[in-house]
Parts: structure tokens; C-alpha cells; sequence
């Protein structure tokens, strides 16, 4: 899966999440005080993540240190997202 | 299915089997599964690959979990002044590090299904501030905090997430103390008596039952404090 295939999925789960009440940016923020995300949201998020990896035949794993680390986190913004399932897509 | 952890052997086992009993479908996790008479997947709690090992693995079975019980535990009856080092290490990694871990890895299969039960086990030595006990209880008194915010966090999803802290039961963990100092601990308890692994099952089941669905976040005191 190549990053652009990954950012459409991304900002498709995200839409979903929001119910498509906020426009989704590459540099949108998904953890922190400015992210539109509430907790609740980013693991509705992320489990239908889960299931469009499943859909692409590869297991998309969240609960890593990389994804937990606010500094290097994938959660730090649409386009860190979309790289780091792009990644795991390829392993 | 439920899963319980420690399943091998102690509180862990007698929880399995009581579970098996009633008709669940159980999984164990245990770090020696040889001998085991029930589905097993080998899993050190206080190892974090291990248990994302076994997370995905459960996972991969696409199965309904109903239920995670915590029930791995490691025991030092000792003052903190002539508790060693390593022990200090393997109580807190064991007993709180280790149900850390479990919950956090294997909370997504419940988050997904949006009900779910989690089971975690302290010590009545906790309330009651037992001398001989401190590192032992420090260890178990973080699994009951963690416990109760878990819980919170849990809440919209329908998971609960409850701790039961008993007090001396008959276990390997225990080997070594003496019939009087087992009473001088339960005498300290609202009802003065040994409870036995059968009491601890029970609550298990209780627990587990769609009639608790109203508790969540709490911490049963096994005999009362």
C-alpha cells in the first residue's frame, strides 16, 4: 500500500469518526489538547483500522511503543498515521 | 471464551477449572502450559512481547471474549527492610506490571465487542496494611488503582473492569505459613474465618454474570475490611 492509498483510509476512518463534522487535514493532530479526537473516537478509529487492514491482508498493530510515544507517536498527526500504516502494510 | 492468567496452577487453576465446570469456554495463559488440560497459549505476564504474543494470538480466533482474569501473582511474606532486590523486582513486574499489560493488550478485543469483564486480583492485605507485607501489598495496592481507573476508562465501552482481594487462601502462595499466622490475619477481617478457593470462584462467577452488570471499578474485600 503506497502512502496515498494509506492517507485515503486514514482520513476516510477519521471522517467516519467525526461523522464528517470537521475537515481532515494531513497535519490534523489525533492525540493531545488540539486534536478533535476524544479518546473514545481514536480507538473507534483505530479498530476500524484494524479492519481495513484485515480487508488488505496485513494486521495493523496500535498498541505499539511507537504508537503510544507522544513525540514519535503515529498518532501525532493524519500524515504520521497514514505513514505508519503504510509501513505495517508492508511487513 | 474467558481467559485467565497463572492458569498452571494455584487460585489460577482452581478458577479454570471451576469455569470449565459451569460450561465456559476457557483459555489459559501460563508460563508452563505441559499438563494443562484445557486450550493454552504460553505467556510470561511480566514479559510484554509475551503478552502481545499471545494478545494476537488470541486475536487471530476471532472469538467473543467474555471475560480476562488476572490471576498470575507472585508472593514475599518479608518486611521491606529484609526483602532483596529481585524480589522487589519480580512482585511489582509480576503483580502490577504484568496485569498492566495484560489489561492494556487485551482491552482492544473488548473495546471492539463493546462489552466485556476484567478480573483483577489484590490482597485483603491492602485494607488491612498487614506487617509483613508492604513490598507484597504495594505491588497488589497499584493493581487496585490501576483497577479503578481502568474502569473509567473502560466505561463507555461497556467493559467493567472489578478486583478481588482475598485474604490467606491455600496456595502454593502461602507455603510456609503457619495455621496461627493465617488466623491472626483473617481475625482482622469483618468475618473471622479462612476462605477457601471455592469462595474466590464463586465471586469469580459473580462477576462474570450479566447480574453484575452495575459494578465496575470496585475492589471486593474477600471476608470484609
Amino acid at each position: 500500500m503506497n502512502i496515498k492509498q494509506s492517507k485515503e483510509i486514514i482520513i476516510s476512518a477519521i471522517n467516519d469518526a467525526l461523522e464528517g463534522k470537521a475537515e481532515i487535514t494531513k497535519d490534523m493532530q489525533l492525540i493531545g489538547g488540539e486534536s478533535l479526537l476524544d479518546s473514545m473516537k481514536l480507538v473507534e478509529v483505530c479498530l476500524a483500522l484494524e479492519d481495513l487492514a484485515d480487508e488488505h491482508g496485513f494486521e495493523f498493530d496500535w498498541t505499539s511503543e511507537a504508537a503510544m510515544s507522544k513525540s514519535r507517536s503515529m498518532f501525532r498527526n493524519v500524515a504520521a498515521l497514514a505513514e505508519e500504516f503504510a509501513n505495517q502494510s508492508e511487513v | 471464551m474467558i481467559i485467565v492468567t497463572g492458569a498452571s496452577r494455584g487460585l489460577g487453576q482452581a478458577i479454570t477449572e471451576r469455569l470449565s465446570d459451569i460450561g465456559e469456554d476457557v483459555l489459559g495463559l501460563a508460563r508452563n502450559t505441559s499438563g494443562m488440560n484445557i486450550d493454552a497459549i504460553e505467556c510470561d505476564v511480566s514479559d510484554y512481547a509475551s503478552v502481545k504474543n499471545a494478545s494476537k494470538e488470541v486475536k487471530r480466533m476471532k472469538k467473543p471474549v467474555k471475560a480476562f482474569i488476572n490471576a498470575a501473582g507472585v508472593a514475599s511474606m518479608n518486611m521491606a527492610v529484609t526483602t532483596d532486590e529481585s524480589s522487589v523486582q519480580k512482585l511489582i513486574q509480576t503483580n502490577l506490571v504484568g496485569t498492566i499489560y495484560c489489561c492494556q493488550l487485551f482491552a482492544p478485543i473488548m473495546l471492539r465487542q463493546k462489552y466485556g469483564s476484567f478480573i483483577n486480583f489484590s490482597t485483603i492485605a491492602v485494607a488491612l496494611a498487614l506487617k509483613g507485607e508492604s513490598v507484597y501489598a504495594a505491588s497488589k495496592a497499584g493493581v487496585e488503582s490501576f483497577s479503578r481507573t481502568f474502569a473509567r476508562e473502560m466505561a463507555d465501552f461497556n467493559v467493567r473492569v472489578n478486583c478481588i482481594a482475598p485474604g490467606p487462601i491455600r496456595t502454593d502462595l502461602l507455603r510456609g505459613i503457619t495455621d496461627s499466622q493465617i488466623e491472626k490475619i483473617t481475625s482482622q477481617q469483618v468475618i473471622p474465618k479462612q476462605f477457601q478457593k471455592s469462595d474466590i470462584c464463586d465471586l469469580v462467577e459473580l462477576l462474570i454474570d450479566k447480574k453484575a452488570a452495575s459494578l465496575s471499578g470496585q475492589v471486593l474485600n474477600v471476608g470484609g475490611v
